[in-house]
């Protein structure tokens, strides 16, 4: 059920001076989808975001929304628009002033702009008395809504968000997410968002794209990128991860480094040539570690000592040193703590199936 | 925290010696200006308000006021207009010469006014222009457009610049963000700079001196008739001058009030 596409960058290409911010980006983004590009700072996300609205000119490519070019139109004549970072509400206006702010500008007659501006309120569940409030007397989480509003005022063929939430405190973040997510489900709109956080692209997006120096790691189902990223950067990028450096053995099977890793007689089909020269990294995510108790058994064990334990909420996370001194990470739902305490001999298991193979060192 | 006893004496005797330096001489030449006799002398032995009724009559009173409100209203209308543009040019873009045009417009603030006067006279000379108020206009405007640019510059650093990218993005042209944004939210230091504009050129007297020529202003006469010749109308037209300053003030902080106002609702 491919959906049209709604925007495609073919080739795009975006230099300062000597450095190379973008290295020729190609992306196909399908219309009513989610798609978040998440990324470390300095790895173009913004500036991608910043060539989308047409703040900044790209040096090579094309941007076309619907198969039209929009790459040489200045940005107030497209039809797209973006929340920002600092969100950019104007302080000398009230909230509706904000909110009509893009209809005053199309010449819309003031008594429609304040229908439109009610609607908006509405839909974002903000009181109707916040038409004439000021700017500076909402909290962080309203002016996050009537940012959202002033751009849907708009009408945007694509909405674009530049970090809208990182300056918000933990709580609120958690909460707007969900709405936004909401958002997106009732209005139909196209969101393309950009953001550090990992966590938070998983929580909103249909797809993923995870940037690294200037061009995509990974393009991906938040599932997908979660379960089998392609590159250790993909890997690391989503909080605590194993990694262990395997090689291939003769007969087929895996050998770790540095590590009593033995994989063998289970089979797995990892769809990688498993030949005595390949080396590879094996991931396992904390969670799929288990403490082993005398007479239980896994297809990889790994023998150790309880060096650290952190309580993380509703999980707690352990740290475990092998003989060979390789840190393991183990993470465990509270009703599944861990009994032991901190330098016991402890016997850690997992199985093949929760591994992923990453191709390369 | 509290201020600890040594402190707040220090705090008061501090107190106590800028009101004596500063504004008891004010005080004094308002009482000056109610004194009957002819000479300024201390303690004053009767007092009359004759003068300021004598200062109303006069013609070249009014001349004079007439004159240095000319020179001040165009130099405050020209200085707030130049002020904004020069302060987006000092504070908001980025061009090649920016680090320049910065150092550049400081330039004439820095200059003693006595030479920059004497400068402009001669300059003035040299181009076959003949010494008027007009010309006292341009002088002003060497000196206190700068100030002004400063003065709003101020207001426009602390402009989250991302304020216009929304307005661009939400879909408004250049002169629409400019309408709509940068000029409303410029406004209280555009407001600050033309009272300071005002101020500094119906007080002035350095730049004046040298460049009205025939014309004289409020403190000219004021300085003529201390030197030579002196005047009871000189504590009175001081005074009267320093209302006039007073007026302008209440109007700038109306102003300023009422655009905070206007942008509160």
């Amino acid at each position: 059920m491919a959906a049209p596409i709604i925007l495609r960058l073919k080739g795009v290409k975006k230099k300062f001076g000597d450095f190379t911010a973008l290295h020729g980006i190609d992306l196909e983004i399908e219309e009513g989808e989610f798609f978040t590009i998440v990324g470390p700072s300095g790895s173009g996300k913004s500036t991608i975001i910043r060539l989308l609205v047409g703040m900044d000119d790209l040096t090579e490519g094309e941007i076309s929304l619907r198969g039209n070019r929009i790459d040489q139109v200045p940005a107030n004549l497209r039809p797209t628009c973006m929340v920002f970072q600092s969100l950019a509400l104007f302080p000398h206006r009230s909230v509706g002033e904000n909110i009509e702010f893009p209809l005053k500008i199309r010449g819309v007659a003031p008594a429609q702009r304040k229908e439109r501006a009610i609607e908006l309120l509405d839909l974002l569940r903000l009181p109707r008395e916040f038409y004439g409030k000021r700017i500076q007397q909402c909290s962080g989480g309203e002016k996050q809504r009537v940012a959202l509003a002033r751009a849907l005022a708009f009408d945007p063929e694509i909405l674009f968000f530049d970090e809208p939430l990182s300056a918000l405190d933990y709580r609120l973040r958690k909460t707007l997410e969900k709405e936004l997510k909401d958002l997106h489900e009732r209005t139909g709109k196209t969101f393309v968002y950009i953001t550090h956080s990992l966590e938070e692209a998983m929580v909103m997006s249909d797809r993923i794209a995870i940037m690294r120096a200037g061009r995509f790691e990974q393009i991906a189902t938040a599932d997908e990128i979660y379960a089998r990223p392609v590159s250790r950067f993909v890997a690391e990028f989503m909080g605590e991860v194993n990694l262990f450096d395997v090689h291939g053995t003769p007969n087929g099977g895996l050998v770790g480094k540095g590590i009593e890793l033995h994989v063998n007689g289970v089979a797995r089909d990892y769809g990688l040539d498993l030949g005595p020269e390949a080396r590879f990294t094996m991931m396992v995510r904390p969670e799929s570690l288990r403490f082993l108790p005398a007479g239980e058994t896994a297809d990889i064990i790994l023998q150790g000592v309880l060096t650290a334990q952190y309580a993380l909420g509703s999980r707690i996370q352990y740290n475990v040193e092998t003989a060979s001194g390789v840190q393991i990470t183990v993470e465990k739902l509270r009703e599944d703590a861990f009994g032991g305490g901190i330098g016991d001999a402890v016997v850690l298991g997992f199985d093949i199936d929760s591994t992923h193979l990453i191709g390369g060192e | 925290m509290r201020a600890s006893r040594s402190t707040r004496v220090a705090l008061l005797v501090y107190g106590i010696v800028v009101i004596f330096l500063l504004y008891l001489p004010l005080i004094s030449v308002g009482f000056a200006s109610i004194s009957k006799a002819r000479y300024l002398s201390f303690p004053i032995r009767t007092y009359a308000t004759k003068w300021y009724g004598e200062a109303l009559a006069s013609s070249t009173v009014i001349e004079l006021f007439n004159t240095s409100l000319k020179i001040a209203v165009i130099v405050t209308a020209v200085s707030m207009i130049v002020g904004f543009f020069g302060a987006l040019a000092f504070a908001r873009y980025q061009w090649r010469y920016r680090p320049l045009f910065q150092k550049l417009i400081l330039l004439p603030i820095f200059f003693p006014q006595t030479v920059l006067g004497l400068a402009l006279l001669i300059w003035f000379n040299t181009i076959g222009i003949v010494p008027t108020w007009k010309t006292a206009v341009v002088a002003h405007l060497v000196w206190i457009a700068p100030i002004a640019t400063l003065v709003i510059a101020i207001r426009a650093y602390g402009f989250d610049p991302a304020l216009e990218e929304a307005a661009r993005d939400l879909g408004a042209s250049t002169f629409a963000i400019l309408r709509e944004v940068t000029l409303p939210l410029l406004m209280p230091g555009i407001i600050s700079a033309g009272l300071f504009a005002f101020l500094l050129s119906w007080g002035n007297f350095p730049l004046s001196l040298f460049t009205t020529g025939a014309d004289s202003t409020l403190p000219e006469w004021l300085y003529a008739k201390m030197v030579s010749g002196y005047s009871p109308l000189v504590p009175t037209l001081g005074i009267l001058s320093v209302l006039g300053s007073f007026v302008i003030i209440a109007v700038a902080f109306t102003l300023r009030w009422m655009v905070k106002g206007r942008q509160a609702e």
